[in-house]
């Protein structure tokens, strides 16, 4: 039993004060510079060492479930617009979204179903494969060969469902050996079966690493939400929601949230847990992959795929976050959360209040991104000063270092 | 939905149609709480809160996806409910405190619609 201190200096006993940042010495315990990685210069450099390089979340499978169906993903940091497509042999494919004509747009935005997609300037026509199938005046070019002028392709991999791509025309990694252990951890979670998705977009005024790093840790928890979870994720065992579990991997990262199992519901809560799943529905029935601590106060687990992609599992439902670099101060974000698809209104309504209630616990959230970025853009403090809850922040600007210095 | 009825036997929640709760969309539903007041949130609040069981049971022996009318007003009216709740349990104002502006965090269905 280890003891924590409250803000008033209230000497208090608590079960989760492992101190996880001694398992990985290589962190260090010092402030971490972060204002030096908010520029333009470093910005470009993540560019080049990241984003260009890694493999990147865009969707899932279900969006592109029959023949024909498309939706474009913009990658803006890489100047990039990633056209996938479900094509007449079921596989996936991702394209540039460039006609190889003159390079315009090929797709302006979106998603639908087409079998073929026909450039607005001049009309030249691809399948859903990629291939050049129409040239409207063909004859009036010189050694117009089609077969060698299809679209270019984007390195595209599935992992469980989940779409990625990769913006190296060679990526040195499948994405199965980008996952890795993490990936393996995680192989038998029930995603498949959730497919009714409630989703979420919009800009941020910040740099992305901020918005990474403003979900990752449970130590805001009592200050960001103290009405609307004041109690779901802490208790006396546990008042500042240390994690129950932390895991590093060597670019991934795990962190498990606390559930505070007395933790006192409001009325329509209550009416809505009978009907459909909660926040913190505890670990009964725990789905593969989750809760590795096995602790029967738990949560939910943030799982946070480098560079930008969270996937946070919790017993019944799961979300996730993209955070997609704009400019060295805006991210374009999307949440999405999912379930089993409702078979009853009830069921309905349970979804209803767990997407509204996640909606304004995230609002509190990001409202506190663009405060930060403010605050460091004074150039008043150089540094994070970070402690043990905050291990994964300190493991991603890490991970984003090692990589802007060329150590991996 | 431009009608104003109910099933028979929740007739009694006519005037929180009248007034605009029964919502079809998630936009709709947050504009409509932020332009009201806390007066007005619970009363709405304390009227439907007890009637959530019934309301269920109700809604439950017809088809999620077939809904009538009448059924489907109902159920966007527990749709605002959810909406309410956060301003009168919790948040003791009708928005968030502190929180980013709605209009900056928009709802949109990358696996078709959901309203």
């Amino acid at each position: 039993m280890d003891v924590a201190v409250d803000g008033n200096g209230k000497r208090m006993e608590t079960d989760y004060g492992k101190r996880w940042t001694q398992d990985y010495p290589e962190l260090g315990t010092d402030p971490v510079p972060v204002a030096s990685r908010l520029t333009q210069e470093y910005f470009d450099r993540e560019r080049d060492t990241i984003f260009s390089k890694s493999w990147l979340n865009v969707g899932r499978e279900e969006q592109i479930a029959e023949t024909g169906d498309f939706f474009v993903q913009d990658i803006a940091v890489c100047k990039a617009s990633v056209l996938l497509v479900r094509g007449k042999d079921g596989e996936i494919r991702g394209f540039h979204n460039v006609c190889t004509h003159r390079a315009s747009k090929l797709v302006w935005g979106g998603s639908g179903c087409k079998r073929t997609f026909t450039c607005k300037f001049h009309g030249w026509t691809f399948d859903e494969s990629g291939q050049l199938v129409g040239v409207p005046d063909e004859d009036g070019f010189y050694c117009l060969d089609k077969s060698e002028n299809g679209l270019v392709r984007v390195a595209t991999e599935v992992w469980n469902g989940f779409i990625f791509v990769n913006l190296d025309p060679n990526p040195k990694e499948s994405l199965q050996e980008y996952l890795g252990e993490w990936g393996e951890r995680l192989a038998d979670y029930p995603f498949q079966g959730r497919t009714t998705c409630y989703a979420y977009q919009g800009e941020i005024n910040a740099n992305w690493k901020l918005c990474v790093s403003a979900f990752n840790e449970g130590y805001h928890v009592p200050f960001v939400h103290p009405m609307s979870a004041p109690e779901t994720f802490r208790s006396k065992k546990n008042l500042f929601c240390r994690p129950i579990w932390v895991k590093l991997y060597p670019r991934h990262q795990t962190y498990s949230f606390y559930a505070n199992p007395d933790s006192k519901m409001t009325a329509l809560e209550a009416l809505s847990a009978k009907y459909g799943p909660i926040v913190s529905s505890g670990p009964l029935g725990c789905p593969p992959g989750a809760n590795p601590a096995g602790d029967p106060d738990w949560a939910l687990d943030a799982n946070v795929v480098f560079p930008n992609f969270f996937v946070d599992v919790a017993n019944d439902w799961y979300f996730t976050y993209n955070f997609w670099p704009i400019a060295p101060d805006r991210t374009f974000y999307q949440v999405k959360s999912y379930f089993v698809p409702p078979k009853t209104a009830s069921e309905r309504f349970a979804h209803e209040y767990g997407r509204v209630l996640l909606r304004d616990v995230l609002l509190e959230d990001v409202e506190t991104i663009e405060h930060t970025q403010l605050g460091l853009a004074s150039g008043v403090r150089s540094h994070y000063i970070l402690q043990d809850s905050e291990i994964l922040i300190r493991h991603h600007l890490k991970t984003v270092e090692n990589h802007v210095e060329n150590r991996v | 939905m431009t009608g104003q009825k109910l099933p028979k036997s929740f007739s009694e929640l006519a005037p929180f149609v009248a007034q605009g709760w029964a919502l079809a969309t998630e936009r709709e539903r947050v504009a409509k709480r932020c332009s009201s007041t806390m007066e007005e949130l619970t009363e709405f609040y304390d009227a439907v809160l007890p009637k959530v069981d019934e309301i269920m049971t109700y809604l439950d022996a017809l088809p999620l996806n077939d809904l009538p009318e009448d059924a489907q007003r109902l159920l966007d009216l527990t749709f605002s409910l959810a909406e309410a709740s956060m301003s009168v349990e919790r948040y003791q104002q009708p928005g968030v405190v502190d929180g980013f502006d709605p209009e900056r965090f928009l709802p949109f269905s990358p696996f078709g619609q959901v309203p």
